[in-house]
């Protein structure tokens, strides 16, 4: 049908009062036709993105437009013809209606698409047929296993051939022989003008794709010397949202840690001064800055990074970093870097 | 999608089921409740149309030929029989007395009347008393011909019996002569509650009130109206808990499917298909129930010691304010349904 274009995706929901931004400006392109593997962490945005990309949720800002349709233009009535007609969802959770046996299950998306019930039921067994499922099509979800209950999935989202399959963690619930199955299955259907897009955290499946968007862009963890970061007032050290690999110490001036509020504006977390330590828990873990850390007056900060504060805390540190308790930090052997 | 709400209702047959029992139940009472209404005014009217009388005449003051009566001495009695229309006329009484049937003693409905009426009843055994001793009785009070039963302190004959002849919540109607009734009533006094009129009357004479059957058949059920009443509300209230029990199932079902319907959502089901399935379930319910509370209705009726007569527009009305009902109870749960964010679909487990 058509190439994906998303271009400054922006979707901002509160949390606690906080503005989280899973995607802030976001832009992906890609050719009809190919496997795309949203890859990250939990939380890290890729149900928020397929959620948009299928047209079930309203980003805040920016542009999907797959093929001729623009998706975020489209009122109630069109996403929901948009849903039938252009997109496959294959749930997580595989999301099959227990009460309704596999074949019924299939049949939804057909005749809620205006199908009678004659040619929807045929339509369905050719679909079961295809995904190996020919001989279960009486049995429901509870009868199956969860590699057939997948391919049941799979069946239904291509029951109207759509041009764009999304994929939400297919491997999820699966052990690694029903893996196989459903791999396969997904590799298949990124065929002709269909594109298929699968969100997931699980690197086995990275081989098949055609394009892979890291969504949380890791960075190396390494082993340099603590660095001195001189700061002028009002000058950011970092920003919420931003990935970063060292933990800083204050040695001199005063630090706010602000986070975004939801309805605009920002709230001071706490106020840092020398002896305190913060964003310690984005290069640990791995995750995003939960805040902004801005100078309130010239300051002077010690950078570590994550290896480097592990040598200075000795055993039992780590945990004392994550409480957050006080530390003794030994500012020798710092070097100077310009801010 | 419908068959979707089908099988659902399979998959969870056992809840349905207590549902469909829970609700038939009270639409059985309330069939019970709307036939005991209903059979106090149906045994009312059957007693007051068997007297084949078109008017009863009462004093201005009364408010009926029986319960709101006013005795009378019939002294125009001659002068309206002889009134152009009139077919016949007669003095008629009326009381409620206590029969004593050995060691046992039932209340009762006392009508005095001429052996040819009008006033006296069509008898389906023997014949109409003729004499002050001489009594026909309700079939309901299971004496039969040539028996006595004493009234106060009076020994009276039986000679004939009316059949299912009852009034006031099954209370046997007893018919003596006028005379008869008089001794009984007012101490042989020659007084009357009305004067029976058999034709049509133009004219109502000076210092006389004219009432016709309806009339005569609301006079003779005002003691009851208090209980209908209640019965009444007693039957609203049995409505609102079946509405209460279709709602919460469905509600209750909505809850349960809501990743169903988020599912249904994000493959592009139509909202409006997804609150019909809904819908559908609230009619079954209502439906199954109806029927289940027509047999229970039909095999609970015949325990009450009162008569219990369905309406036959029970029948209709009832299936259909089920269904009303049903839905409207339904509505919470339907908007649930159709305002559940498809994005629920999404996320494990």
């Amino acid at each position: 049908m058509g190439d994906l274009s998303i271009q400054d995706l922006v979707v901002e929901y509160s949390s606690g009062g906080y503005a989280v931004r899973p995607l802030d400006g976001f832009n992906l392109d890609v050719a009809a036709g190919s496997l795309v593997i949203l890859l990250g962490p939990s939380g890290c945005g890729k149900t928020t993105l397929l959620s948009c990309l299928g047209g079930i949720l309203q980003p805040n800002a920016g542009a999907i437009k797959f093929g001729d349709v623009d998706v975020t233009s489209l009122d109630a009535r069109g996403l929901s013809k948009y849903r039938r007609e252009t997109v496959g969802i294959v749930f997580q959770a595989f999301n099959l209606v227990p009460s309704l046996t596999a074949l019924e299950n299939v049949m939804v998306p057909l005749r809620s698409a205006g199908m009678s019930r004659s040619a929807a039921r045929e339509k369905a067994e050719q679909l079961l047929a295809r995904v190996g499922l020919a001989d279960r099509v009486t049995h429901r979800p509870s009868d199956l296993s969860g590699g057939q209950q997948q391919r049941v999935a799979v069946a239904r989202a291509i029951a109207l051939d759509p041009p764009l399959i999304l994929a939400d963690e297919p491997t999820a619930h699966l052990d690694f022989i029903q893996v196989e199955e459903v791999l396969r299955l997904i590799r298949e259907l990124a065929s002709g003008d269909r594109m298929v897009v699968v969100a997931t955290h699980d690197s086995r499946i990275l081989p098949l794709a055609d394009r892979v968007v890291d969504l949380v862009p890791d960075f190396a963890e390494s082993n340099r010397p603590p660095s001195t970061v001189q700061l002028e007032a009002g000058e950011v050290l970092f920003e919420e949202g931003t990935m970063g690999d060292c933990i800083y110490v204050m040695s001199q001036g005063e630090l706010e840690i602000v986070r975004e509020l939801a309805g605009g504006g920002e709230e001071l977390l706490w106020l840092a001064e020398p002896g305190d330590y913060f964003g310690e828990l984005g290069p640990l873990f791995h995750m995003p800055r939960s805040a902004t850390a801005r100078a309130r007056t010239d300051a002077t900060v010690i950078g570590y990074t994550v290896a480097t504060f592990r040598e200075r805390l000795g055993v039992g540190g780590i945990r004392d970093l994550i409480e957050h308790r006080p530390l003794d930090i030994d500012e020798s052997a710092v070097t100077q870097e310009p801010g | 999608m419908l068959i979707a709400a089908l099988r659902d209702m399979q998959w969870r047959k056992r809840r349905f089921v207590i549902a469909i029992l829970s609700t038939a139940i009270i639409f059985g009472m309330t069939l019970v409740l709307t036939g005991l209404a209903n059979g106090f005014r149906a045994e009312a009217q059957r007693t007051v149309d068997s007297l084949g009388v078109d008017v009863f005449l009462v004093k201005d003051g009364a408010s009926g030929p029986f319960v709101g009566a006013t005795p009378f001495a019939p002294v125009d009695l001659r002068r309206i029989a002889s009134t152009p229309g009139v077919e016949a006329a007669a003095p008629l009484v009326y009381a409620g007395g206590t029969v004593t049937l050995g060691d046992a003693t039932r209340n009762a409905d006392l009508f005095g009347a001429p052996e040819r009426g009008p006033g006296m009843p069509p008898l389906s055994e023997g014949r109409a008393p003729i004499t002050p001793d001489e009594v026909a009785v309700s079939s309901t009070l299971e004496r039969n011909i040539g028996e006595d039963i004493q009234i106060a302190s009076r020994r009276l004959h039986i000679v004939g019996i009316a059949d299912n002849s009852t009034a006031l919540a099954n209370l046997p109607n007893i018919f003596l002569t006028t005379e008869g009734a008089q001794q009984l009533v007012y101490g042989g006094q020659g007084l009357a509650a009305s004067i029976g009129i058999r034709g049509t009357l133009d004219q109502v004479p000076a210092g006389y009130k004219a009432i016709d059957r309806d009339g005569a058949i609301a006079d003779l059920l005002r003691p009851l109206k208090v209980a209908v009443n209640s019965i009444t509300i007693v039957a609203v209230l049995l409505w609102v808990v079946a509405a209460l029990i279709v709602g919460s199932v469905i509600y209750l079902s909505a809850l349960e499917r809501l990743r169903d319907f988020a599912v249904y959502k994000a493959i592009g089901v139509p909202t409006g298909s997804i609150a019909a399935g809904l819908g559908l379930q609230a009619i079954v319910v209502a439906l199954s129930a109806v029927v289940v509370g027509v047999v229970l209705s039909a095999l609970l009726g015949p325990i009450f010691p009162m008569q219990v007569i369905v309406p036959a527009y029970a029948y209709v009305v009832l299936p259909v304010i089920a269904v009303v009902f049903g839905l409207i109870a339904s509505a919470t749960g339907l908007h649930r349904a159709v305002s559940v964010d498809p994005a629920m679909a999404f996320g494990g487990p």
